[in-house]
């Protein structure tokens, strides 16, 4: 009897055990497919942009010439009601000269058909193909790989409309190899100093985060001229003002080389306090309790780091996201310049709008409501709100704030329209975060104010919200990244799908020109075009977008920890 | 004057000015009012012109009787309802008479009782009718209610009625009533919420103006919308709730503070970013499945990039993080108390974990599905990018169809003229997918607030 006891205990035992293991295992596989998602998710989209999707090869940067790309365009060939052409074949003559001078005849059909389509391609050897096919309303490219320019000339057959733009309405487009959308001729705009700024601030922060005995000796070999540091740094810092010209990108370096010689010195008094002491400098734990405030000194240098780090792409010149416009026709001579000053324009709109108002809505709730019926209403629907899907915003936007008559703005598709449409959709997500800051406020905080005689609104201004302010801070840095990425209500608002010039922000209001884009905005389009080379930009796009919410919602996450440390260490 | 005097004067509480701090900050937040009236009040407006209109030509609401329809499933559905009605009706007001009733089937062994709670899927299986299963359920709802009940009567405890399970189950059944002697159901709501076809442009010669051709069964969307939405929590909530118990249960600390980054960083990617990853990567993906399920005979057309699967993919990748992060606050927020009674029982810790902190956090997990399914249904690009836009009424997940907020994307993409009645039905179709995420939130917050209070 025990013996079978025992037995059943055994086999009990072991598959329970095994259930323990494949349980836990299987729920470490669980939780690990985020990652796994998100891996595949930024390959995907890395791929396009920087590698050839059809083919798989990394191919070297293009040899892009705007200034001679011209495209061939039938766009609307004639046609008769049966769908047959009217007209003859157009025949072009091509001719190069790269060493050895070549001409060739290539005889083009438009038919009716949609979407029928056949690239010529010239190099070195010739070209292609002599006679194309091409179906109505497509475009097709001449593309060259050759380093020289492709003279084309018509020789018969209905001659096509001609560019807007002004352009010759035939020619030739050239591009040699794939293009690497994000760093074509992507050269450096920032001067070296800047860049030295840079990684010296990136070594000051790793040094008092997580520093190096020897590191620290070589170090403490300048004590004693904490004096000289100090005005190296600030020299430092004019030089690379005065070499940057006072752009941005320069204050941001020499912002970058004060915070360096701040902590250089800081840890240089650090080290000789604890020599006077007579302990050992390189011990990192008590160096760590020595230097004045260094929790703070470390969250302002990695919110500066990171802060630098946006503004990378100025100081890297990138034509896609800085010079270009989007092209018509040609998907590698497109870039997102006014999407990216739409996303700035809308994004500035909404916040000026939303966060006084939102923060002020958390503030009442927070501190000064009682429970009232309104309160409760009021508190049921910024929950309500924030659920709300994002394309009823939109169209909330279209009917107040884009439409005229009825109780609606008149503003038109323009950014003012987008933005307080985008504040809107802000406010409850603003809210919700401003008072779960503005809870987390201890009590003790509002009632010691009290007790030396404060109004309340003194105790809330003076007190209880520079303590919240970083949760709200936090909170609207999140709410503006989750928006920066909407393209629903944008869509619904009217943003264009081509805008060939900078946005301007107070068109509604003043008159111009209302038309308006956004890089979320701008990837959608580019997605829904059907070559793949529109793809291409889309995932530059996506690239773009995801590295600006990146360091969006770094400085959220270094706000958060560094309050969260402070306030329970 | 005389000094005691002045002094008062001067010390006398002043009166407060109008534009005080407390009453600035009451009219901003008294802005979420005007933007929750001015939400309401365009979707509403725009909606009613938008029947109204309908309406004009066709009736507000027309439909056929025929008595016949009782002796369908309907008419059993009906009978169901009843039954359940009567049994709420003896739970609430007739309580005594519970007694009278056999253990046996008042609280029967639980496999029988499982069986049971499962018998409601066969049948949907079986008749392919909803509405038979919902009712069933309806009725075993009642039954498990009254077994509630017969056990506190045996322990002598009070509980005060509760009506709204009653008028609930009696309108139910009223609608079932209706509905199966009713059919062809017409009329500018008739069309609206019953009929499958969604043609709003129609093949009409002006196409701002209503035309006969025009047909606006919002169902063919409505479809589409919930077949994205549960495929998506098909994914999203196994993959989820897992993460959640292994971040809250079983993860080192170092490996929490990497894998929680990256939820977040999968919730902060843009919706347009995933839908170009659906389109570009998924559904290629999708595609070779469906050419496969299409060779074995199982779907009846060929497959396409754009179809609701590839949709609720991305959308089940995008509610992961919420999924997770909630659940895990739910799970974290059970009492220590608990887990450690668990173990000190000799539980292993997938037990306890399974039998003890999910049945305690379990409020906690539904509201973050509910949620999750609120959002689902209200994701516009991601879908609208995945899923295709053609609005069709099939059961056939690898085809392109169309979503409700796909619609509004799409149809609002053109050129659309104020008041003409392309622009209006966005605005119909805005207010009932409203009304669905609204019922979804509420009912979530519900839930959510309901277990806040537990601990």
């Amino acid at each position: 009897m025990k013996k079978d006891i025992d037995l059943l205990k055994k086999r009990n035992r072991a598959r329970r055990d095994l259930m323990e293991r494949a349980g836990s295992t299987g729920l470490a596989l669980t939780g690990l497919i985020g990652m796994l998602f998100l891996t595949v998710l930024v390959w995907q989209i890395a791929k396009p942009t920087f590698i050839d999707g059809e083919s798989g090869q990394i191919e070297p940067a293009s040899e892009f010439i705007p200034e001679s790309d011209y495209i061939l365009k039938w766009d609307h060939p004639t046609v008769d009601e049966n769908g047959d052409l009217i007209g003859e074949a157009v025949v072009l003559e091509l001719s190069w000269n790269d060493g050895s001078p070549q001409t060739h005849e290539i005889t083009i059909t438009v038919t009716g058909e949609r979407g029928l389509k056949e690239d010529i391609i010239v190099d070195s050897n010739g070209v292609s193909t002599n006679e194309v096919v091409v179906g109505k309303k497509t475009k097709f490219y001449l593309l060259s790989s050759l380093n020289v320019p492709v003279t084309v000339e018509q020789l018969s057959g209905p001659v096509p409309a001609a560019d807007p733009t002004g352009k010759p309405a035939v020619g030739a487009f050239v591009i040699s190899g794939e293009v690497d959308v994000l760093v074509a001729d992507g050269s450096l705009v920032a001067t070296p100093l800047e860049i030295v700024a840079w990684v010296a601030l990136l070594g000051a922060i790793l040094l008092i985060s997580v520093p190096m005995p020897t590191m620290l000796g070589r170090l403490e070999r300048l004590g004693g001229k904490e004096r000289a540091v100090k005005y190296g740094s600030y020299l430092l810092a004019a030089a690379t003002l005065a070499l940057g010209a006072f752009t941005l990108d320069a204050w941001l370096g020499g912002l970058c080389w004060v915070m360096v010689g701040v902590i250089t010195v800081r840890l240089l008094e650090g080290l000789t306090r604890l020599r006077k002491q007579g302990r050992d400098p390189t011990q990192f734990e008590r160096l760590k309790h020595t230097i004045t405030n260094r929790e703070g000194l470390l969250m302002w240098a990695r919110m500066l780091f990171a802060f630098s780090m946006l503004f990378i792409p100025l100081a890297i010149d990138i034509p896609f996201l800085t010079e270009r416009y989007q092209d018509i026709f040609i998907p590698y001579a497109s870039g997102i310049r006014s999407a990216f000053f739409g996303t700035v324009w809308v994004m500035t709109i909404a916040m000026l709008v939303s966060m006084p108002v939102s923060i002020g809505a958390a503030i009442y709730l927070e501190e000064y409501a009682k429970a009232t019926r309104t309160t409760k209403l009021i508190q049921a629907l910024v929950t309500n709100l924030a659920g709300v899907p994002s394309i009823v915003f939109g169209m909330f936007g279209l009917a107040i704030f884009v439409k005229q008559g009825g109780i609606g703005l008149g503003l038109g598709p323009s950014i003012l329209a987008a933005g307080l449409t985008m504040g809107v959709m802000a406010m409850p997500i603003i809210v919700l975060a401003s008072q779960e800051a503005l809870r987390s406020v201890p009590r003790s905080l509002r009632e010691s104010a009290y007790g030396v005689g404060c109004t309340q609104w003194q105790v809330t201004r003076d007190h209880v919200l520079p303590s919240a302010m970083p949760g709200i801070m936090t909170g609207s840095i999140l709410a503006m990244s989750r928006i920066m990425g909407e393209a629903a209500p944008l869509v619904v608002v009217g943003a264009a799908a081509l805008v060939l010039f900078d946005p301007e922000p107070l068109a509604g209001l003043t008159g111009g020109n209302l038309n308006f884009t956004v890089i979320p905005i701008q990837i959608y389009f580019w997605t829904s075009e059907p070559e793949h080379a529109w793809h291409s930009m889309a995932a530059a796009a996506s690239i773009t977008l995801i590295l600006l919410l990146a360091a969006m919602n770094s400085v959220a996450i270094i706000l958060r920890e560094h309050f969260r440390r402070r306030l329970n260490p | 004057m005389d000094p005691m005097e002045r002094l008062e004067k001067k010390y006398e509480p002043k009166k407060t000015p109008f534009f005080n701090a407390r009453n600035i900050l009451f009219f901003t937040s008294l802005s979420v009012i005007l933007i929750t009236l001015g939400i309401i009040q365009t979707l509403l407006f725009e909606a009613m012109s938008f029947f109204s209109q309908v309406a004009d030509a066709r009736g507000w609401f027309t439909f056929e009787v025929d008595a016949t329809g009782l002796s369908s499933l309907g008419g059993v559905s009906f009978v169901l309802l009843l039954l359940a009605l009567a049994g709420e009706y003896i739970i609430q007001f007739k309580r005594d008479q519970l007694e009278r009733a056999s253990k046996d089937l008042m609280l029967p062994r639980k496999s029988i009782t499982t069986l049971v709670l499962l018998s409601p899927v066969f049948v949907c299986l079986g008749t392919g009718s909803f509405l038979l299963a919902l009712s069933l359920m309806g009725l075993i709802f009642v039954w498990r209610r009254a077994g509630k009940a017969y056990l506190l009567l045996s322990g002598k405890s009070e509980t005060t009625p509760d009506r709204s399970v009653l008028y609930f189950l009696g309108i139910s059944s009223l609608a079932v009533l209706f509905f199966s002697i009713t059919n062809n159901y017409g009329g500018a709501f008739g069309e609206f919420f019953f009929k499958t076809q969604w043609t709003p442009t129609g093949a009409c010669a002006d196409r701002r103006a209503l035309c006969e051709n025009m047909s606006f069964g919002v169902n063919s969307l409505l479809l589409t919308t919930l077949q994205v939405a549960f495929g998506a929590l098909f994914i999203a909530v196994p993959l989820g709730v897992g993460c959640a118990i292994y971040l809250s249960e079983y993860a080192s600390p170092r490996l929490v503070a990497v894998v929680k980054p990256t939820l977040e960083l999968l919730a902060g990617v843009p919706s347009v970013v995933y839908g170009f990853f659906a389109f570009i990567y998924i559904g290629p993906l999708v595609v070779e499945v469906g050419e496969y399920a299409f060779a074995q005979g199982w779907i009846d057309a060929p497959p396409n990039v754009l179809n609701p699967i590839n949709g609720a993919i991305v959308v089940g990748v995008m509610i992961l993080p919420l999924v997770a992060s909630m659940s895990e606050d739910a799970l974290r927020a059970v009492p220590n108390e608990l887990r450690e009674g668990s173990l000190a029982l000799g539980a292993t810790k997938i037990e306890t974990t399974f039998n003890v902190m999910i049945q305690a956090s379990l409020s906690g997990i539904i509201a973050s599905i509910i949620l999750a399914l609120s959002r689902a249904v209200g994701e516009t690009m991601a879908v609208t990018l995945a899923v295709g836009t053609v609005a069709v009424y099939t059961s056939n997940m690898f085809l392109p169809a169309q979503t409700m907020t796909a619609y509004i994307a799409q149809r609002v993409g053109g050129d659309l003229p104020f008041g003409e009645i392309g622009y209006l039905t966005i605005f119909a179709v805005g207010l009932y997918l409203f009304v669905i995420t609204l019922c979804l939130n509420l009912l979530g917050n519900k839930v959510l607030s309901a277990y806040r209070e537990a601990y």
